[in-house]
């Protein structure tokens, strides 16, 4: 599905992330886990187009995409859900929900497959987007990236702000996404959370790929659990 | 007075209009162009070298407003390449800088080839009574075409390219990451504004002859609507429109012609200073 081979990017001519190699497979579920500064919002940008890459690869469904710009990125089906969630913030939930199938109107069932997850939503859907709570806006973030129906689903930190009851509750909701087939790649510190979801992980340590693997043996690994677990 | 106040909202639906074009760029893009009274005059020299030879009248009203969009397209994907690269304040005043370049430029080259040049659409010298005021036909005609623009307008904002629009003044990062193309919906907006100062200049010559050196009188009433009404806000500039048109022939009638101008900047200047985000502005 995804294939990153050798991904360097940046700001202002240096690099930020620097040789980085992923795979997400379909229907898997995949976290980079990593401290603040680690580059996993660097690495999620150049992804999905926001920001130039610098060298490396990156093919999606086997078509390289390396530099396109993210709207055609974003049409390609690739949904990038970023922790400052850039929602419209004078659009109601709805119309913010339908820009998401751009420039189609939206599916209606999507609508509802979103409705069904965050129920809040519904009963919001007349409201400014502005006016939500963070965990609402949270929720509608990742409700208009899946009412474009996308072949991989991207989150960067999508605990950001929430507490921790409702970061929870968020990876329920990511635990039903992944159960319904969709594709997902998760940037996240909090890493028991990621790991509970994700089959596989990647931990990003200024900028580089230090372990990769399943999550069952990264979160027995020693050092990962020194580091990101808080066990001594 | 009734008269007098029926009279500014026939100007303020064109102070409308004429602000729409200038804050819907701003908000798109950041640039406040300063040649958008330059597209209107261009347009406006279209039309009357178009009539001069003979072609009907609507058939040279829309080669005139085609015109102006052009003038936006090719404004849009060559100067403003540059501008559109840069952030915050170095965006806004290299937009600045450089369609004030493309002011002069326009303004040299029409009032080298036409320098006496003004476009006059006289309809109908008659008037009716409406309201109990007697209006001219050339004043209901351009509140007609006016009005039937701004409804337009209004039935743009469902349709594809009016939620893109709306999206990127929004945020564009989220425009982005819904698959919708910025530069794309720059570039239409761009030529959007220029049929719009165009379509001003038309309506405009039906009550008064809009001359050749017209172009900066026209930037600096856009720029006041659209700083009264809130730049980037269709709403505010609409409502601001109306009210300072209202403003205008109420003071032009009591004061005088050449004061207004400076009543006009005294309302900006009121509005910044008492509402800096505008009438409607957030």
């Amino acid at each position: 599905m995804l294939e990153v081979s050798g991904l360097s990017a940046g700001y202002l001519g240096e690099n930020v992330v620097e040789g980085v190699d992923v795979k997400v497979g379909a229907g898997q579920a995949v976290a980079i886990i990593g401290s603040n500064g680690a580059g996993k919002t660097t690495l999620f940008r150049a992804l999905c187009g926001m920001l130039p890459v610098s060298a490396g690869q990156v093919r999606f469904d086997g078509e390289d995409i390396t530099g396109r710009p993210a709207h055609r990125i974003a049409r390609a089906g690739l949904a990038y859900v970023p922790a400052e969630r850039h929602l419209f913030p004078r659009m109601s939930v709805h119309e913010n929900l339908a820009l998401g199938a751009f420039p189609r109107r939206p599916d209606p069932s999507a609508v509802r497959l979103v409705f069904d997850l965050f129920p809040r939503l519904q009963e919001r859907r007349r409201q400014p987007a502005g006016s939500l709570s963070g965990g609402e806006q949270q929720m509608l973030a990742v409700g208009r990236a899946l009412v474009s129906r996308p072949r991989l689903l991207m989150l960067d930190e999508p605990t950001t702000g929430l507490a921790p009851k409702l970061a929870t509750s968020a990876y329920e909701a990511l635990r039903v996404l992944k159960e319904r087939g969709v594709t997902l790649l998760v940037a996240e510190q909090q890493v028991p959370l990621a790991l509970s979801v994700a089959d596989r992980g990647y931990v990003l340590e200024n900028g580089r790929i230090r372990f990769e693997g399943a999550s069952q043996d990264l979160a027995r690994n020693p050092e990962v659990r020194r580091a990101y677990l808080g066990v001594a | 007075m009734k008269a007098v106040v029926l009279d500014g909202i026939v100007l303020g639906l064109q102070f409308g209009l004429l602000g729409v074009g200038m804050t819907l760029v701003y908000g798109l893009g950041g640039v406040l162009n300063l040649a958008y009274g330059q597209m209107a005059v261009l347009a406006a020299m279209v039309v009357a070298v178009a009539l001069s030879g003979g072609t009907p009248a609507l058939v040279a009203a829309a080669a005139g407003l085609l015109a102006a969009a052009a003038a936006g397209v090719v404004i849009d994907r060559t100067l403003m390449l540059p501008v559109y690269r840069q952030r915050g304040e170095r965006r806004v005043l290299l937009g600045l800088l450089l369609t004030l370049g493309v002011a002069f430029v326009i303004d040299g080259l029409l009032l080298w080839r036409y320098p006496d040049g003004a476009l006059r659409l006289a309809i109908g010298g008659e008037a009716v009574p409406i309201l109990g005021v007697r209006m001219r036909v050339g004043s209901l005609w351009a509140t007609g075409v006016s009005l039937a623009v701004a409804a337009l307008l209004l039935a743009l904002r469902a349709t594809t390219p009016g939620r893109a629009a709306h999206a990127v003044i929004q945020d564009e990062a989220g425009a982005r990451l819904v698959g919708i193309n910025p530069a794309a919906v720059r570039t239409f907006i761009f030529a959007a504004s220029g049929a719009l100062a165009g379509l001003v200049a038309v309506t405009r010559s039906m009550t008064s002859p809009v001359s050749v050196t017209a172009g900066f009188d026209f930037t600096i009433l856009a720029l006041i609507v659209a700083v009264v009404g809130g730049l980037g806000s269709v709403a505010g500039a609409f409502l601001a429109g109306v009210l300072l048109g209202i403003v205008s022939t109420v003071s032009a009638f009591y004061i005088g012609q050449y004061i207004t101008t400076i009543v006009l900047l005294a309302a900006a200047a009121l509005t910044i200073v008492v509402r800096p985000r505008g009438l409607l502005g957030r």
